[in-house]
Protein backbone atom coordinates (compact mmCIF):
# COMPACT_ATOMS: atom_id res chain seq x y z
CA UNK A 1 0.00 0.00 0.00
CA UNK A 2 2.75 2.48 0.93
CA UNK A 3 4.82 1.14 -2.04
CA UNK A 4 1.64 2.41 -4.25
CA UNK A 5 1.46 5.76 -2.44
CA UNK A 6 5.33 6.21 -3.21
CA UNK A 7 5.01 5.32 -7.17
CA UNK A 8 2.44 7.76 -7.41
CA UNK A 9 4.24 10.60 -5.34
CA UNK A 10 6.89 10.15 -7.45
CA UNK A 11 5.27 9.97 -10.82
CA UNK A 12 3.20 12.93 -10.41
CA UNK A 13 6.58 14.62 -8.99
CA UNK A 14 8.43 14.08 -11.84
CA UNK A 15 5.72 14.96 -14.01
CA UNK A 16 5.41 18.41 -12.49
CA UNK A 17 8.70 18.82 -11.83
CA UNK A 18 10.67 17.19 -15.49
CA UNK A 19 12.59 19.06 -17.57
CA UNK A 20 14.16 17.91 -20.34
CA UNK A 21 15.52 19.33 -23.68
CA UNK A 22 12.08 19.96 -25.32
CA UNK A 23 10.38 20.56 -22.27
CA UNK A 24 12.48 23.63 -21.09
CA UNK A 25 10.09 24.67 -18.58
CA UNK A 26 8.83 22.75 -16.00
CA UNK A 27 4.76 21.86 -15.62
CA UNK A 28 4.24 22.97 -12.33
CA UNK A 29 5.89 26.57 -13.27
CA UNK A 30 4.06 27.18 -16.31
CA UNK A 31 0.47 26.50 -14.40
CA UNK A 32 1.27 28.58 -11.98
CA UNK A 33 2.00 31.05 -14.92
CA UNK A 34 -1.21 29.97 -16.52
CA UNK A 35 -3.17 30.58 -13.09
CA UNK A 36 -1.70 34.21 -12.90
CA UNK A 37 -2.27 35.53 -16.22
CA UNK A 38 -6.17 33.86 -16.03
CA UNK A 39 -6.80 35.65 -12.64
CA UNK A 40 -4.89 39.01 -13.89
CA UNK A 41 -7.10 38.95 -17.09
CA UNK A 42 -10.31 38.02 -15.10
CA UNK A 43 -10.11 40.66 -12.55
CA UNK A 44 -9.31 43.02 -15.70
CA UNK A 45 -6.47 45.40 -13.81
CA UNK A 46 -5.93 48.45 -15.56
CA UNK A 47 -2.07 47.32 -16.97
CA UNK A 48 -2.99 44.07 -18.44
CA UNK A 49 -5.87 45.62 -20.71
CA UNK A 50 -3.06 47.51 -23.21
CA UNK A 51 -0.97 44.32 -22.76
CA UNK A 52 -4.51 42.28 -24.22
CA UNK A 53 -5.00 44.77 -26.85
CA UNK A 54 -1.62 44.53 -28.62
CA UNK A 55 -1.44 40.45 -27.96
CA UNK A 56 -4.76 40.75 -29.54
CA UNK A 57 -4.46 42.71 -32.65
CA UNK A 58 -1.10 40.84 -33.34
CA UNK A 59 -2.77 37.47 -33.13
CA UNK A 60 -6.02 38.57 -35.03
CA UNK A 61 -3.62 39.83 -37.77
CA UNK A 62 -1.68 36.65 -37.93
CA UNK A 63 -4.86 34.22 -37.97
CA UNK A 64 -6.01 36.16 -40.95
CA UNK A 65 -2.70 35.40 -42.71
CA UNK A 66 -2.96 31.88 -41.32
CA UNK A 67 -6.51 31.06 -42.33
CA UNK A 68 -5.88 32.53 -45.72
CA UNK A 69 -5.29 28.85 -47.41
CA UNK A 70 -8.03 27.49 -45.83
CA UNK A 71 -10.15 30.58 -47.66
CA UNK A 72 -8.32 30.46 -50.79
CA UNK A 73 -8.24 26.75 -51.61
CA UNK A 74 -12.39 26.25 -51.70
CA UNK A 75 -12.43 29.89 -54.10
CA UNK A 76 -9.16 27.92 -56.27
CA UNK A 77 -11.07 24.82 -56.70
CA UNK A 78 -14.59 26.62 -57.51
CA UNK A 79 -12.74 28.68 -60.03
CA UNK A 80 -11.02 25.64 -61.53
CA UNK A 81 -14.61 23.85 -61.91
CA UNK A 82 -16.02 27.18 -63.43
CA UNK A 83 -13.11 26.62 -65.74
CA UNK A 84 -13.88 23.25 -66.89
CA UNK A 85 -17.56 23.99 -67.10
CA UNK A 86 -17.05 26.94 -69.31
CA UNK A 87 -18.76 26.11 -72.05
CA UNK A 88 -22.12 25.71 -70.08
CA UNK A 89 -21.60 28.77 -68.26
CA UNK A 90 -21.53 30.30 -71.54
CA UNK A 91 -24.49 28.99 -72.78
CA UNK A 92 -26.13 29.80 -69.42
CA UNK A 93 -24.68 33.19 -69.19
CA UNK A 94 -26.26 33.78 -73.10
CA UNK A 95 -29.37 32.88 -71.62
CA UNK A 96 -29.08 35.10 -68.59
CA UNK A 97 -27.65 38.55 -70.87
CA UNK A 98 -31.61 38.07 -72.76
CA UNK A 99 -32.86 37.97 -69.60
CA UNK A 100 -31.23 41.27 -68.57
CA UNK A 101 -31.43 42.86 -71.81
CA UNK A 102 -35.36 42.71 -72.07
CA UNK A 103 -35.08 44.05 -68.51
CA UNK A 104 -33.29 46.97 -69.46
CA UNK A 105 -36.05 48.79 -70.27
CA UNK A 106 -37.41 48.73 -66.97
CA UNK A 107 -34.32 49.23 -65.42
CA UNK A 108 -34.22 52.90 -66.47
CA UNK A 109 -37.95 53.67 -65.04
CA UNK A 110 -36.87 52.92 -61.64
CA UNK A 111 -32.66 54.85 -61.83
CA UNK A 112 -35.13 57.65 -62.15
CA UNK A 113 -37.24 56.51 -59.56
CA UNK A 114 -34.64 55.69 -57.29
CA UNK A 115 -33.14 58.89 -58.48
CA UNK A 116 -35.55 61.32 -57.16
CA UNK A 117 -36.81 59.31 -53.89
CA UNK A 118 -32.54 59.37 -52.95
CA UNK A 119 -33.34 63.49 -53.51
CA UNK A 120 -36.34 63.41 -50.79
CA UNK A 121 -33.73 61.30 -47.85
CA UNK A 122 -30.63 63.50 -48.72
CA UNK A 123 -30.99 64.73 -45.48
CA UNK A 124 -30.64 62.13 -43.70
CA UNK A 125 -29.00 59.74 -45.38
CA UNK A 126 -26.24 61.88 -44.90
CA UNK A 127 -26.49 62.07 -41.11
CA UNK A 128 -26.82 58.43 -41.10
CA UNK A 129 -23.66 57.52 -43.37
CA UNK A 130 -21.77 60.19 -41.06
CA UNK A 131 -22.41 57.84 -38.38
CA UNK A 132 -21.84 54.04 -39.57
CA UNK A 133 -18.27 53.01 -40.60
CA UNK A 134 -18.13 49.44 -43.01
CA UNK A 135 -15.96 46.80 -41.48
CA UNK A 136 -14.52 43.51 -42.62
CA UNK A 137 -14.96 40.05 -40.90
CA UNK A 138 -11.40 39.09 -39.55
CA UNK A 139 -12.24 35.76 -38.07
CA UNK A 140 -15.30 33.90 -37.64
CA UNK A 141 -14.08 30.78 -36.09
CA UNK A 142 -17.28 28.65 -34.89
CA UNK A 143 -16.65 27.67 -31.52
CA UNK A 144 -19.56 25.40 -29.56
CA UNK A 145 -19.30 27.76 -26.65
CA UNK A 146 -18.91 31.19 -27.45
CA UNK A 147 -20.40 32.91 -31.10
CA UNK A 148 -18.26 35.72 -32.14
CA UNK A 149 -16.67 37.40 -35.04
CA UNK A 150 -13.91 39.76 -35.10
CA UNK A 151 -13.63 42.88 -37.17
CA UNK A 152 -11.08 45.12 -38.64
CA UNK A 153 -12.41 48.13 -36.35
CA UNK A 154 -11.26 49.00 -33.36
CA UNK A 155 -11.04 51.88 -30.92
CA UNK A 156 -9.09 53.78 -33.75
CA UNK A 157 -11.86 53.99 -35.75
CA UNK A 158 -13.99 55.43 -32.91
CA UNK A 159 -15.53 51.60 -31.74
CA UNK A 160 -16.83 51.50 -28.06
CA UNK A 161 -17.92 48.67 -26.25
CA UNK A 162 -21.50 48.03 -26.45
CA UNK A 163 -22.08 49.25 -30.37
CA UNK A 164 -24.34 48.10 -32.11
CA UNK A 165 -23.76 45.89 -35.31
CA UNK A 166 -25.61 45.53 -38.52
CA UNK A 167 -25.20 43.21 -41.66
CA UNK A 168 -27.02 45.42 -44.38
CA UNK A 169 -29.53 47.00 -41.96
CA UNK A 170 -30.16 43.84 -40.07
CA UNK A 171 -28.83 43.16 -36.15
CA UNK A 172 -26.05 40.75 -36.27
CA UNK A 173 -24.25 41.55 -32.74
CA UNK A 174 -22.98 44.33 -30.03
CA UNK A 175 -19.48 45.05 -29.62
CA UNK A 176 -18.27 43.76 -27.01
CA UNK A 177 -14.27 43.72 -26.68
CA UNK A 178 -12.66 46.28 -28.20
CA UNK A 179 -8.60 46.96 -29.21
CA UNK A 180 -6.63 49.37 -30.59
CA UNK A 181 -7.51 47.96 -34.51
CA UNK A 182 -9.65 44.89 -33.99
CA UNK A 183 -12.85 44.29 -32.13
CA UNK A 184 -14.85 41.40 -30.69
CA UNK A 185 -18.56 41.33 -31.45
CA UNK A 186 -21.21 38.86 -29.58
CA UNK A 187 -23.29 37.75 -31.92
CA UNK A 188 -27.23 37.43 -31.32
CA UNK A 189 -27.44 33.55 -30.98
CA UNK A 190 -24.73 33.71 -28.41
CA UNK A 191 -25.52 31.90 -25.35
CA UNK A 192 -24.25 35.40 -23.42
CA UNK A 193 -26.49 37.64 -25.79
CA UNK A 194 -29.59 39.70 -24.03
CA UNK A 195 -31.30 42.38 -26.40
CA UNK A 196 -34.66 44.41 -26.04
CA UNK A 197 -37.04 43.22 -28.63
CA UNK A 198 -40.19 44.54 -29.70
CA UNK A 199 -42.48 42.83 -32.42
CA UNK A 200 -46.19 42.48 -33.88
CA UNK A 201 -49.17 44.92 -33.98
CA UNK A 202 -49.07 45.74 -30.53
CA UNK A 203 -45.78 46.47 -29.84
CA UNK A 204 -45.05 43.47 -27.54
CA UNK A 205 -41.70 43.79 -25.37
CA UNK A 206 -39.37 40.74 -24.91
CA UNK A 207 -35.72 39.90 -24.37
CA UNK A 208 -34.32 38.29 -27.54
CA UNK A 209 -32.01 35.88 -25.46
CA UNK A 210 -29.15 33.26 -27.41
CA UNK A 211 -29.45 29.63 -27.11
CA UNK A 212 -26.34 28.67 -28.41
CA UNK A 213 -28.18 27.37 -31.50
CA UNK A 214 -28.91 29.05 -34.76
CA UNK A 215 -32.74 30.78 -33.74
CA UNK A 216 -32.18 32.73 -30.55
CA UNK A 217 -35.42 32.24 -28.22
CA UNK A 218 -37.84 35.47 -26.89
CA UNK A 219 -38.26 35.34 -23.45
CA UNK A 220 -39.93 37.81 -20.56
CA UNK A 221 -42.94 37.86 -22.79
CA UNK A 222 -46.59 38.73 -21.22
CA UNK A 223 -48.41 36.06 -19.82
CA UNK A 224 -50.06 33.76 -21.47
CA UNK A 225 -48.99 34.92 -24.64
CA UNK A 226 -48.68 32.70 -27.82
CA UNK A 227 -46.42 33.77 -30.32
CA UNK A 228 -47.71 33.77 -34.01
CA UNK A 229 -45.36 32.61 -36.67
CA UNK A 230 -44.07 34.85 -39.49
CA UNK A 231 -43.79 38.34 -37.33
CA UNK A 232 -41.29 40.59 -37.71
CA UNK A 233 -39.16 41.59 -34.73
CA UNK A 234 -37.08 44.92 -33.84
CA UNK A 235 -34.93 46.09 -31.24
CA UNK A 236 -37.15 48.69 -29.16
CA UNK A 237 -34.21 50.56 -27.99
CA UNK A 238 -35.45 50.33 -24.31
CA UNK A 239 -31.79 49.61 -23.14
CA UNK A 240 -30.54 53.15 -24.71
CA UNK A 241 -28.09 51.51 -26.40
CA UNK A 242 -29.53 50.35 -29.56
CA UNK A 243 -31.48 52.03 -32.17
CA UNK A 244 -35.24 51.50 -32.04
CA UNK A 245 -36.51 48.92 -35.21
CA UNK A 246 -33.36 47.53 -36.43
CA UNK A 247 -34.87 44.65 -38.34
CA UNK A 248 -33.55 41.32 -36.11
CA UNK A 249 -35.68 38.28 -38.00
CA UNK A 250 -39.06 36.61 -37.71
CA UNK A 251 -40.69 34.52 -35.12
CA UNK A 252 -41.25 31.09 -35.05
CA UNK A 253 -44.20 28.53 -33.67
CA UNK A 254 -41.53 27.49 -31.07
CA UNK A 255 -41.19 30.82 -29.35
CA UNK A 256 -37.90 31.23 -31.30
CA UNK A 257 -36.80 33.90 -33.88
CA UNK A 258 -35.26 33.17 -37.13
CA UNK A 259 -32.69 35.45 -38.06
CA UNK A 260 -32.74 37.74 -41.44
CA UNK A 261 -28.74 37.52 -41.02
CA UNK A 262 -26.97 34.25 -40.78
CA UNK A 263 -24.79 34.62 -38.27
CA UNK A 264 -22.12 31.84 -40.19
CA UNK A 265 -21.92 34.14 -43.43
CA UNK A 266 -21.33 37.59 -42.78
CA UNK A 267 -18.41 39.05 -44.35
CA UNK A 268 -19.03 42.87 -43.86
CA UNK A 269 -20.87 44.16 -41.22
CA UNK A 270 -21.54 47.83 -40.09
CA UNK A 271 -21.19 49.85 -36.79
CA UNK A 272 -23.75 51.96 -35.78
CA UNK A 273 -21.22 55.00 -34.10
CA UNK A 274 -24.46 57.26 -33.73
CA UNK A 275 -25.30 55.65 -30.16
CA UNK A 276 -22.00 56.25 -28.86
CA UNK A 277 -21.92 56.35 -24.91
CA UNK A 278 -19.02 55.70 -22.59
CA UNK A 279 -20.86 52.75 -20.76
CA UNK A 280 -18.28 50.57 -18.97
CA UNK A 281 -20.05 46.74 -19.05
CA UNK B 1 21.68 13.71 -46.34
CA UNK B 2 20.93 16.96 -46.14
CA UNK B 3 17.73 16.70 -47.62
CA UNK B 4 17.31 13.55 -44.96
CA UNK B 5 17.91 15.81 -42.35
CA UNK B 6 15.53 18.31 -43.74
CA UNK B 7 12.85 15.80 -43.77
CA UNK B 8 13.25 14.68 -40.26
CA UNK B 9 12.85 17.82 -39.31
CA UNK B 10 9.77 18.50 -41.16
CA UNK B 11 8.21 15.27 -39.52
CA UNK B 12 9.43 16.16 -36.31
CA UNK B 13 7.87 19.82 -35.97
CA UNK B 14 4.30 18.45 -38.05
CA UNK B 15 2.85 17.80 -34.40
CA UNK B 16 3.80 21.45 -33.28
CA UNK B 17 2.98 22.78 -36.36
CA UNK B 18 -0.66 21.24 -36.59
CA UNK B 19 -1.00 22.69 -32.55
CA UNK B 20 -0.08 26.07 -33.56
CA UNK B 21 -1.70 25.91 -37.02
CA UNK B 22 -5.51 24.57 -35.24
CA UNK B 23 -5.39 27.36 -32.36
CA UNK B 24 -4.23 30.42 -34.84
CA UNK B 25 -6.10 29.25 -38.05
CA UNK B 26 -9.47 29.85 -38.62
CA UNK B 27 -9.79 26.00 -38.87
CA UNK B 28 -12.64 24.69 -36.57
CA UNK B 29 -13.69 21.76 -35.53
CA UNK B 30 -17.39 22.64 -35.21
CA UNK B 31 -19.19 20.86 -37.47
CA UNK B 32 -22.99 22.19 -36.88
CA UNK B 33 -23.54 22.46 -39.93
CA UNK B 34 -23.80 18.63 -40.84
CA UNK B 35 -24.53 17.68 -37.07
CA UNK B 36 -25.59 20.23 -34.81
CA UNK B 37 -24.60 18.81 -31.61
CA UNK B 38 -20.82 17.70 -33.47
CA UNK B 39 -17.11 19.26 -32.41
CA UNK B 40 -14.68 18.15 -30.98
CA UNK B 41 -11.00 19.24 -29.52
CA UNK B 42 -8.17 17.69 -31.62
CA UNK B 43 -5.67 19.73 -29.47
CA UNK B 44 -6.31 18.42 -26.58
CA UNK B 45 -5.99 14.56 -28.59
CA UNK B 46 -2.89 15.90 -30.08
CA UNK B 47 -1.30 17.03 -26.85
CA UNK B 48 -2.22 13.99 -25.24
CA UNK B 49 -1.07 11.44 -27.73
CA UNK B 50 2.33 13.12 -28.37
CA UNK B 51 3.47 13.97 -24.63
CA UNK B 52 2.50 10.23 -24.01
CA UNK B 53 4.51 9.00 -27.24
CA UNK B 54 6.77 11.39 -28.18
CA UNK B 55 7.00 14.48 -25.64
CA UNK B 56 10.80 15.78 -27.21
CA UNK B 57 8.20 16.82 -30.12
CA UNK B 58 6.00 19.00 -27.93
CA UNK B 59 7.80 21.36 -25.13
CA UNK B 60 5.90 22.18 -22.22
CA UNK B 61 6.22 25.43 -23.03
CA UNK B 62 4.61 25.34 -26.80
CA UNK B 63 1.40 23.99 -25.59
CA UNK B 64 1.35 26.75 -23.06
CA UNK B 65 1.65 29.17 -26.00
CA UNK B 66 -0.57 27.50 -28.12
CA UNK B 67 -3.40 27.93 -25.10
CA UNK B 68 -2.61 31.51 -24.55
CA UNK B 69 -3.26 31.63 -28.79
CA UNK B 70 -6.23 29.43 -28.75
CA UNK B 71 -8.20 32.37 -25.76
CA UNK B 72 -7.05 34.97 -27.82
CA UNK B 73 -8.80 33.77 -31.01
CA UNK B 74 -12.11 32.08 -29.28
CA UNK B 75 -12.21 34.99 -26.73
CA UNK B 76 -11.70 33.08 -23.54
CA UNK B 77 -10.26 34.52 -20.62
CA UNK B 78 -6.44 34.34 -21.27
CA UNK B 79 -4.67 31.39 -19.60
CA UNK B 80 -7.73 28.76 -19.44
CA UNK B 81 -6.72 27.02 -22.22
CA UNK B 82 -3.18 26.81 -21.33
CA UNK B 83 -4.67 25.51 -17.97
CA UNK B 84 -6.47 22.79 -19.80
CA UNK B 85 -3.50 21.72 -22.29
CA UNK B 86 -1.18 21.52 -19.29
CA UNK B 87 -3.76 19.92 -17.15
CA UNK B 88 -3.87 17.20 -19.90
CA UNK B 89 0.12 17.49 -20.76
CA UNK B 90 0.38 16.52 -16.89
CA UNK B 91 -2.31 13.45 -16.96
CA UNK B 92 -0.07 12.34 -19.95
CA UNK B 93 3.18 12.56 -18.36
CA UNK B 94 1.72 11.00 -15.15
CA UNK B 95 0.78 8.15 -17.15
CA UNK B 96 3.96 7.73 -18.92
CA UNK B 97 5.95 7.44 -15.76
CA UNK B 98 3.77 5.31 -14.51
CA UNK B 99 3.08 2.57 -17.28
CA UNK B 100 5.26 0.29 -19.50
CA UNK B 101 3.21 -0.90 -22.09
CA UNK B 102 0.29 0.97 -23.70
CA UNK B 103 -2.24 -0.38 -25.84
CA UNK B 104 -5.84 1.86 -27.91
CA UNK B 105 -7.77 0.73 -25.06
CA UNK B 106 -5.48 1.57 -22.30
CA UNK B 107 -4.49 5.28 -23.76
CA UNK B 108 -8.53 5.46 -24.77
CA UNK B 109 -9.02 5.28 -20.85
CA UNK B 110 -6.86 6.99 -19.79
CA UNK B 111 -7.54 10.00 -21.82
CA UNK B 112 -11.42 9.96 -21.31
CA UNK B 113 -9.90 10.26 -17.51
CA UNK B 114 -7.67 13.50 -18.29
CA UNK B 115 -10.50 15.20 -20.79
CA UNK B 116 -13.14 14.75 -18.44
CA UNK B 117 -10.16 16.34 -15.53
CA UNK B 118 -9.33 19.53 -18.44
CA UNK B 119 -12.80 20.20 -19.65
CA UNK B 120 -14.00 19.58 -15.94
CA UNK B 121 -11.37 22.61 -15.29
CA UNK B 122 -12.32 24.47 -18.18
CA UNK B 123 -16.15 24.97 -17.26
CA UNK B 124 -15.54 25.49 -13.37
CA UNK B 125 -13.04 28.07 -14.43
CA UNK B 126 -15.44 29.40 -17.13
CA UNK B 127 -18.36 29.95 -15.05
CA UNK B 128 -17.46 30.74 -12.12
CA UNK B 129 -14.86 33.03 -12.22
CA UNK B 130 -15.25 34.74 -16.06
CA UNK B 131 -18.50 36.17 -17.12
CA UNK B 132 -18.86 34.03 -20.02
CA UNK B 133 -21.86 31.50 -19.92
CA UNK B 134 -21.02 28.05 -20.53
CA UNK B 135 -23.61 25.28 -21.71
CA UNK B 136 -22.86 22.23 -19.74
CA UNK B 137 -25.07 20.22 -22.75
CA UNK B 138 -22.63 21.37 -25.39
CA UNK B 139 -19.82 21.09 -23.48
CA UNK B 140 -20.45 16.97 -22.80
CA UNK B 141 -21.17 16.74 -26.35
CA UNK B 142 -17.67 18.02 -27.01
CA UNK B 143 -16.22 15.95 -24.55
CA UNK B 144 -18.14 12.90 -25.75
CA UNK B 145 -16.87 13.51 -29.55
CA UNK B 146 -13.67 14.05 -28.29
CA UNK B 147 -13.04 10.75 -26.91
CA UNK B 148 -15.51 8.88 -29.56
CA UNK B 149 -12.93 10.41 -31.97
CA UNK B 150 -9.83 9.46 -30.19
CA UNK B 151 -8.98 5.96 -31.47
CA UNK B 152 -9.07 7.69 -35.21
CA UNK B 153 -6.74 10.13 -34.59
CA UNK B 154 -4.75 7.16 -32.47
CA UNK B 155 -4.15 5.39 -35.75
CA UNK B 156 -3.50 8.12 -37.49
CA UNK B 157 -0.89 9.83 -35.43
CA UNK B 158 0.56 6.34 -34.43
CA UNK B 159 1.75 5.98 -38.63
CA UNK B 160 3.11 8.97 -38.11
CA UNK B 161 4.71 7.97 -35.63
CA UNK B 162 6.10 5.09 -37.17
CA UNK B 163 7.62 7.18 -39.71
CA UNK B 164 9.42 9.32 -37.66
CA UNK B 165 10.79 6.64 -36.11
CA UNK B 166 11.62 4.45 -39.21
CA UNK B 167 13.09 8.05 -40.46
CA UNK B 168 15.68 8.34 -36.95
CA UNK B 169 16.78 4.67 -37.44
Amino acid sequence: MSSSRDDFGIAIRSALLQRGAATKFSLISLIVLASIIFILDINNFTFTKPIRSIINDGIYRVSLVASTPTKVLPEAVESMRNFIDIKKENQRLKTELEIFRQKELNVEYLTNQNRNLKKILETEDKILKSNIILSKVLIDKSSPYLKSIIINRGSKSGVLKGLPVLDKENLVGKVVETNYLSSRVLLLNDLNSRIPVTFGGEGVQAILKGNGGTKPSLEYLPEDFIIEPDVDVFTSGKDGIFLPGSPIGKTTQDGEVKLFSDPNQLSFVTIDLSKQRKEVF
Amino acid sequence: MIISKIANKGLNIGPLFFLYYLSISEIDTYFENFFEILSFNIQLIIIYFWVLKRPSLLGNGHIFFAGLINDVVMGFPLGISSLCYLIISLMATYIKNMSVNTSITSDWFTFFLAAMFSNGTFLILASNFSEIQINFLDMSYNTFFTLIFFPFFWFLFNVYNSMIGNRNV
